[in-house]
């Protein structure tokens, strides 16, 4: 384990050095990140990857312009190049007289987010999680033919901010997960299926129940084919739930807002999704994979209500986006990484968990469709809404899952699938950063034969 | 960048506990990004990213690790790291790291690095501006990125090889958003290609944004897309997602080698109709997919993948071909020195044939026309696949018709091919970021015009009637 301040003094280093070369403000952020990665097939190694990673990003302003150069080189010359080419890349931006940096917060967040026993397990152990996961799938059922992927991956990672306002901040964190795809075959048939469960700490993985659940998804395929274009409610599970929510996402920010690029642009305190939806970013969630003290620009996290019973609360800004508003940053200056600036973004987002029981949403449906896949998710249109996805699932019949049906098409807008909500699961379950609960849908169409 | 004494001292600490094969990539990846939105020049960023990835292979197994210290000592230890991942005896190489020579060779006219800012930010904002120039009332919001990539390698194996290439990449996209009243669409241009600043001698800015503006506008006044199944012709300047898609992933070896693919087994089998032949060239001249050798250091070349309807050639890379005991075909990619290189595409498409493309939508006579695609993604296991299509028309009566918008395709790979039904004798390219296994990677890829009897279209308009599309 490096010691942190070695960091610390390489931001102090360069911050120093780009207020010196005439930047009026600076700001340096370093990481260094440490990942180890295994897949496992048919009960052996198949890859193991260690990987080590450095670097810096520096933000320089002057004149209310700024520029950014990142670098893997921390010596004194890679820091002076950098230094050079952020402030010779500000020259070229435009000016803008809400750009600025935060002041150190007056508090922040107290989180557990760095579990000793990641890095204190064994990497046999490691490895016997990923087989157990393998093997938990295969004896789930025989039609298990395939094993993709077995993987279990931890990383570590070491935060720096100062900049030249005073802020001097750092951090550490580790997270561990598992990660299963497999593919089921009988005759001809073959349909795949996965399961993950990423988290801050090694002792709550479940390696058994990622195995069956990614077995179960696969199987319960077998034999899928298209069935007729229906207009019948839709069930999505909390997978395919999170992946529609990660639709909004953008447009919940201030950003977007005042960009023009966001269907919620002017519409804070009127609905814009059914009463039974609530939407929270929380970048201080306990246990949560996105939790820090502080986002990528020092700003300290918080919980944001985004929509509250349907009614539309507030969007995420960062400290530029804030200022631009005459608001407070709610501490969602998002970075990919030391090579990007902090842009607004989301942390933990996830859509509350509501009060029925899964079998109950079910219940309920006489004729309809449980949606467990979607392909293309990527291609629909965020500043729109418009989306037109490949589906696949189950058919429900009289409150009971029935075939399984692929190759179907089924396309709306997000404004029409949030305002037709009637049902809210209570199993909120997250995928990374982004968590929902199983949710009912009314009124979109379903293409197929 | 580094001696070749000290990577023959790494790939000798790699192979220190066995393993079959060993080698060192080292990268040195040279970034500027340039975005412009609400007319404001936002962001200038440029950036410098060095680090090298050591591998060992041994049997089915590998191991990798990375670091961005390329000191002698930081090398040899990332080497011993991965070397104790294999249990054997110590490898005896012997090195002498000849120089690999490539059939192709790529020149760069204007390299990013001597282009001041200046002029970047220049194309940047004469493309904001031609697009705003479109329909200043319903144009609202306008985002231009640039981008060049310098990217220099040294590849060095225990099979002796050295080989140290340079890629340079440029490229711009726009994409322009257009309201009216309620209703806010989209539209995107991207091009980009293997070269320097010389890019914008063939794509003038102004163009390529005023492509993006008048097809967001246009949008605005089309109807939904009907759903259901029904003909389809493609044109050719729609692109190649779909066959990116519907077998492209489908022929990559580590698939077909996990069993995860269609294709697996049907080698020498007829998978596609007799119009139909696919091939994977990266060799042609500075496309955005084009490269000199691959990552792992093997010279790239153009390979056949289905001859007239039949599978001939999967694409491979060291490992998948060695378990196949056959060379690799040049198809080892990896995104950075952080991954390790899989099979990859390159510029894939489908080859022109003989027909007019004016004839194939005549004799479509009523279906949809694909002008141009969107993203895709595929099911490798099943073949299912998805692309979208971000400008299309209804045929009606063999003429073009009315523009349509959200309009999704769905289908089956290898059933999809069987089904090709005309192809045409044009050919038209698009450039994408392909992303597998977590790897993001520059690739093109085209087809000819081509009719296609029935895909299902999964679009917003509720046409009643079983959902077949009705003729007229």
């Amino acid at each position: 384990m490096e010691r942190e301040s070695i960091f610390v003094d390489i931001a102090e280093t360069a911050v120093r050095k780009a207020v010196r070369s005439g930047a009026q403000m600076a700001e340096v952020f370093v990481s260094k990140s440490s990942q180890l990665n295994i897949e496992v097939r048919g009960g052996s190694v198949d890859t193991m990857k260690l990987a080590e990673d450095r670097g810096m990003g520096l933000r320089v302003f002057r004149d209310n312009r700024t520029g950014f150069a990142f670098s893997t080189d921390l010596s004194n010359r890679g820091i002076e190049e950098a230094v050079k080419q952020a402030l010779a890349n500000c020259l070229n931006a435009s000016d803008d007289p809400y750009l600025r940096l935060p002041p150190p917060g007056p508090a922040y967040p107290e989180l557990d987010l760095y579990d000793p026993d990641i890095k204190g397990a064994t990497v046999e152990q490691k490895i016997s999680l990923a087989k157990s996961m393998e093997e938990a799938a295969r004896s789930y059922d025989p039609r298990v033919k395939v094993i993709e992927s077995s993987t279990y991956q931890d990383g570590e990672g070491l935060v720096t901010i100062v900049n030249s306002l005073g802020m001097k901040l750092t951090y550490r964190g580790a997270y561990c997960g598992i990660y299963l795809a497999l593919a089921a075959g009988e005759g001809n048939d073959s349909q795949t299926g996965f399961a993950l469960d990423f988290g801050l700490k090694f002792n709550r993985l479940k390696p058994e129940a990622v195995g069956k659940d990614a077995a179960r998804r696969a199987v319960r395929m077998l034999g899928a084919v298209p069935v007729s274009t229906r207009k019948v409610p839709v069930i999505l599970d909390p997978y395919v739930a999170a992946g529609f929510l990660g639709l909004i996402g953008p447009a919940l920010t201030g950003d977007a807002v005042q960009k023009g690029r966001s269907l919620f642009a002017g519409k804070t305190g009127t609905r814009v999704a059914s009463e039974k939806v609530t939407i929270i970013d929380d970048g201080a969630l306990p246990g949560g994979i996105a939790s820090a003290p502080f986002d990528g620009e020092g700003v300290p996290t918080s919980r944001s209500m985004l929509i509250e019973g349907g009614i539309l609360k507030g969007y995420l800004y960062n400290t530029y986006s804030a200022a631009r508003d005459g608001v407070q940053s709610t501490g969602n200056g998002v970075r990919s990484s030391f090579k990007g600036t902090p842009e607004v973004g989301t942390t933990n987002f996830f859509i509350e968990a509501g009060a029925t029981p899964v079998e109950k949403l079910v219940k309920e449906v006489a004729d309809g469709l449980y949606i467990t896949e979607v392909m293309g998710m990527h291609t629909a249109n965020p500043i729109s809404g418009d989306f037109s996805v490949g589906v696949a699932g189950l058919l429900i019949k009289d409150g009971d899952f029935d075939a399984p049906v692929r190759g179907m098409a089924m396309g709306g807008n997000i404004i029409e699938l949030l305002a037709g909500i009637d049902a809210v699961g209570d199993d909120l379950k997250f995928f990374g950063g982004s968590g929902a609960p199983t949710l009912r849908v009314t009124g979109l169409t379903t293409s197929g034969q | 960048m580094i001696d070749k004494q000290v990577l023959k001292e790494v790939l000798d600490a790699a192979l220190a506990k066995g393993g079959d094969f060993a080698d060192i990539f080292i990268e040195n990846k040279q970034t500027t990004g340039i975005r412009c939105e609400a007319g404001k020049i936002e962001r200038v960023q440029s950036g410098l990213d060095i680090g090298a990835g050591i591998r060992v292979l041994s049997g089915d197994s590998t191991a990798y690790a990375y670091t961005n210290d390329l000191s002698r000592k930081g090398l040899v230890g990332a080497a011993g790291i991965v070397s104790h991942a294999v249990q054997g005896n110590k490898k005896e190489v012997n090195l002498d790291l000849r120089t690999v020579k490539s059939p192709v060779n790529f020149s760069f006219k204007e390299r990013p690095e001597d282009v001041p800012a200046g002029r970047k930010v220049k194309v940047v904002e004469a493309a904001d501006q031609a697009a705003r120039a479109v329909d200043n009332e319903q144009i609202k919001q306008v985002i231009v990125g640039y981008g060049d990539v310098v990217q220099k390698v040294i590849i060095a194996n225990s099979a002796g090889e050295y080989v140290a290439d340079e890629r340079i990449r440029t490229r711009l996209l726009v994409q322009a958003v257009a309201a009216s009243g309620p209703v806010i669409q989209t539209g995107i241009e991207a091009v980009g290609s293997l070269c320097g600043f010389e890019l914008f001698e063939n794509y003038q800015p102004e163009q390529v944004a005023a492509g993006a503006a008048q097809r967001a506008v246009e949008m605005l006044k089309a109807r939904p897309a009907p759903a259901g199944r029904m003909p389809v012709v493609m044109a050719a300047e729609a692109g190649g997602t779909m066959i990116h898609e519907a077998c492209g992933h489908g022929l990559e070896a580590d698939l077909v080698q996990k069993d995860i693919s269609v294709y697996a087994g049907k080698k020498g089998q007829k998978v596609a109709s007799p119009e139909v032949t696919v091939v994977d060239d990266a060799t042609i001249d500075n496309r955005y997919g084009s490269y000199r050798f691959d990552d792992e250091g093997v010279p790239a070349r153009s390979v056949n993948l289905i001859e007239a309807g039949v599978l001939t050639d999967f694409l491979y890379d060291r490992l998948t071909a060695a378990k196949d005991g056959r060379q690799s075909n040049g198809h080892g990619r990896r995104e950075s020195y952080q991954h390790k290189p899989i099979p990859r595409m390159g510029n894939t498409y489908i080859a022109p044939g003989k027909t007019d493309p004016q004839k194939i939508i005549r004799e479509t006579k009523n279906g949809l026309l694909v002008k141009k695609m969107g993203g895709g993604q595929v099911n490798t296991t099943t073949g299912d696949f998805v692309f979208d299509v971000v400008e299309g028309y209804l045929i009606e009566d063999g003429e073009i018709g009315p523009m349509v918008r959200g309009a999704t395709l769905t289908g089956n790979g290898p059933e999809v091919l069987q089904i090709v039904e005309m192809v045409g004798s044009d050919l038209g390219f698009t450039i994408g970021t392909c992303g597998k296994d977590g790897q993001g990677m520059p690739v093109s890829d085209a087809q000819p015009t081509m009719a296609i009897k029935e895909l299902v279209v999964g679009g917003t308009g509720h046409g009643g009637t079983n959902g077949k599309i009705r003729r007229i």
